[in-house]
């Protein structure tokens, strides 16, 4: 129902809906484009050929724009800090976090879904994955959905903690950005800093490898260990947040 | 004044938004750096050492041409806060290109500090330009540069005359999107097709960032050169021309919504 709410609204003002969407095409365009013709410039990158590098950024794409759907109403949290509105939804028989996490689906993205998902999967047979590949992909993706939801629940109680969320969303998507590549192209301690520290080669990197058979049941087990980790955390986080939420301006 | 009290105001947030810069430049260094990690390669008409000068002259080209608050003049008009300054005795495109100065100064000392920081961490190699007349027709593509886009923004600005609700979304399509994408803060616009290339040259974007970049590299010269300082040159009177055009229409139209 939330998101049918959030439908209407969007779908009330169509000129603004259509320059996003027609935004978030052509950004997506432009970026595939500048990888196309850089790979057939130089035909390969970090040891990966020009089809497993699409196939890192479609992945990436994907996992980007599926919590993007989700998890929009995470960035409009702040008005609801600075003026209050939040206690409007801690007295509602609803969970709250539910509530801000997944209160405002965003229906641009649900246009751009099915489009990706087309091509994810084209370039993805390309690769010509085995059914465990294919199996460890959508294990791997789902977990990648996992810790983007712990993101996302971690930047809510930042928000709640500190009263700032707008840059902190976009330091979050510009740090999962760097994941439009494999991690390896970076140098050995960012890498380590982008697997373990904030976990977006977990998070986007390792199910792209998934289906190029790069990883085994370890590697799963190891991901899979760090996606329940992140969301053991942000929930911790957010308890602790509540905690401090100081009802302004209410 | 107004500028830097502002900024300073919302210091987590100026902190944050020079840190989204540096993420920015990050995925660029290390993707150019990759592609060259052999010392020997050359493509695009790029070397590692100029292709590395290249994303670190971003940076600094970023903080003078993009740094800009007329970015909020949409909301001004869109909210109907544009009416406030009507009644005042000052005109508008200055004050807000004043405020513009500030932010590019404000901003560019600290991508000073983190260019000196991300230099001394990464330890790339750098071309540094010696001809002072490169140098000097360096200095004139920014000021074409910083003009193009104080325009570009106020154009975009004016579309919430006629449709408020978009004010946020046209400068998503055009200062996000479009102007990030083919000003070449991305990616240098020579590793397109020459076609395409041509094409995006024709526009004002890529004399945004590109050209001024690739004026210091030296990578343009003679009859490219001053062509580029031509069309630069046009643009801005083309978008000065346009703008007022533009504004004279919003302003007959305009209907102080909210107030």
């Amino acid at each position: 129902m939330m998101s049918r709410n959030s439908f209407s609204v969007v779908t009330g003002q169509k000129l603004a809906l259509s320059f996003f969407l027609v935004g978030k095409i052509i950004r997506f365009l432009f970026f595939f484009g500048f990888l196309y013709f850089l790979l057939l410039g130089t035909g390969s990158l970090a040891g990966y050929s020009d089809k497993q590098i699409i196939f890192f950024f479609l992945t990436f794409n994907l996992i980007d724009v599926v919590s993007q759907f989700l998890y929009r109403e995470v960035y409009s949290f702040r008005p609801m800090i600075i003026n209050g509105d939040f206690d409007l939804v801690l007295v509602k028989p609803i969970n709250a976090l539910f509530r801000v996490l997944m209160g405002g689906a965003d229906i641009i993205d649900l246009f751009t879904i099915p489009p990706l998902i087309i091509l994810t999967v084209y370039f993805g047979i390309l690769l010509n994955p085995n059914p465990l590949s294919i199996f460890y992909y959508l294990l791997l993706l789902l977990n990648g959905f996992l810790i983007a939801t712990g993101f996302h629940i971690m930047i809510l109680s930042f928000a709640i903690v500190t009263l700032e969320i707008d840059h902190m969303v976009m330091i979050y998507r510009d740090l999962t950005s760097l994941g439009r590549l494999p991690v390896e192209i970076y140098g050995k301690t960012l890498q380590a800093f982008l697997t373990y520290l904030i976990p977006v080669g977990i998070m986007v990197t390792l199910p792209a490898k998934a289906i190029m058979n790069l990883v085994g049941p370890a590697g799963i087990l190891t991901a899979f260990s760090v996606g329940v980790l992140t969301i053991f955390v942000a929930l911790k986080f957010w308890n602790y947040a509540l905690t401090k939420y100081s009802s302004a301006s209410s | 004044m107004v500028s830097f009290e502002q900024e300073f105001a919302y210091r987590l947030n100026f902190v944050l938004w020079r840190v989204r810069n540096v993420f920015q430049i990050l995925l660029t260094y290390f993707l150019w750096s990759s592609v060259f990690a052999n010392p020997q390669t050359q493509i695009f008409g790029y070397d590692r050492t100029k292709i590395l000068t290249y994303v670190f002259g971003i940076m600094i080209v970023r903080a003078l041409v993009f740094s800009a608050r007329a970015m909020d003049v949409s909301q001004d008009v869109a909210h109907g806060d544009l009416s406030n300054y009507l009644l005042k005795p000052v005109s508008y495109f200055k004050y807000w290109f004043t405020r513009d100065v500030a932010s590019k100064f404000l901003n560019l000392s600290f991508a000073a500090l983190e260019f000196t920081a991300l230099f001394l961490i990464l330890k790339p190699p750098f071309f540094f330009q010696t001809n002072l007349l490169s140098l000097l027709i360096f200095l004139v593509s920014i000021i074409l540069a910083i003009l193009i886009y104080f325009l570009l923004l106020f154009i975009v600005s004016s579309t919430p005359f006629w449709v408020p609700e978009i004010a946020w979304g046209s400068h998503f399509l055009v200062t996000v999107v479009i102007i990030e994408a083919l000003s070449g803060s991305l990616f240098p616009v020579n590793i397109l097709p020459v076609g395409i290339r041509s094409v995006v040259m024709a526009t004002p974007f890529p004399y945004l960032i590109y050209f001024p970049v690739e004026v210091y590299l030296g990578n343009i010269a003679g009859a490219g050169l001053v062509g580029g300082i031509m069309v630069a040159s046009a643009w801005v009177g083309v978008l000065w021309i346009s703008l007022n055009y533009v504004w004279q229409k919003g302003l007959k139209v305009y209907q102080a919504i909210g107030r």
